[in-house]
């Protein structure tokens, strides 16, 4: 009954921010699966995957009525997404995960930064 | 072409598991100057398409836990509704305000997380040491 209070909590959490930002809902879920709920990184981060869809398809439902859906943009990035996910996979084995975790980071602080200013 | 390069690097970052999603609406929003909602709602387009890959090869793997992936998804759904709402309705600088904030949050647990990661890898050289100490 706690663990099942914990779940919906998290679901409602992460609900929110994917509603709210369309992001970042995943960055909530997987630390939350991994200490909480102790899962290995793997499988966190596939449940993860699997339980953030329907939101964004939620989500996605409500920036399709408020005319926020720009299909030009959207399959033009999503199609350099496609490239990216191949790019990384090889990358990851040249690069070290941390490199790119301190590349992230400092992107991540002055873009944040940008956006309150 | 600018967008095909920026779907380029947030395919990239998601390959590692950081926030693909968060560099996508970065990048059109803050430095191509797209509207944040307009940002945020191409993000959603391009998660469909590779979330659904992820899923089917994930589901293949066994590495889905339904009891914990499907009560978080439907209580999602809830959450995503209101948070929507909101969003759709707010106007862009405080949307943009309030993301930073939220990224703030982000900066400071992977900046955590990579202190894990180096506290982990000097315990793991130091039992190396130790074995091979006691080896010889």
């Amino acid at each position: 009954m706690k663990n099942m209070i914990k779940k919906i909590l998290l679901g409602i959490v992460a609900g929110l921010i994917s509603g709210l930002f369309a992001a970042g809902g995943g960055m909530i879920v997987v630390p939350i699966l991994t200490h909480v709920f102790k899962m290995d990184e793997a499988k966190a981060r596939a449940t993860c995957i699997f339980a953030i869809l329907p939101m964004v398809i939620t989500s996605g439902f409500f920036y399709y009525s408020n005319n926020f859906i720009d299909w030009q943009t959207g399959v033009k990035c999503a199609l350099g997404g496609i490239i990216g996910g191949f790019l990384g996979a090889k990358l990851l084995k040249i690069a070290s995960n941390k490199v790119l975790k301190i590349t992230f980071i400092i992107f991540l602080a002055y873009v944040s930064i940008k956006l309150i200013i | 072409m600018m967008e095909v390069l920026t779907g380029v690097i947030s395919g990239v970052v998601s390959g590692t598991g950081m926030g693909g999603g968060t560099i996508l609406i970065l990048i059109l929003s803050v430095f191509m100057g797209i509207d944040q909602h307009i940002a945020q709602a191409t993000n959603l387009i391009f998660f469909v398409p590779t979330s659904i890959t992820a899923i089917i090869t994930t589901i293949k793997d066994k590495l889905i836990d339904w009891k914990i992936g499907i009560p978080v998804a439907i209580s999602g759904i809830i959450g995503a509704i209101v948070g929507a709402k909101i969003s759709v309705n707010m106007d862009v600088e405080h949307l943009k305000k309030y993301f930073g904030y939220f990224l703030i949050l982000i900066t400071i647990y992977e900046i955590y997380s990579l202190i894990k990661l180096y506290k982990k890898d000097s315990k793991r050289n130091n039992n190396v040491n130790y074995n091979l100490e006691r080896r010889f």
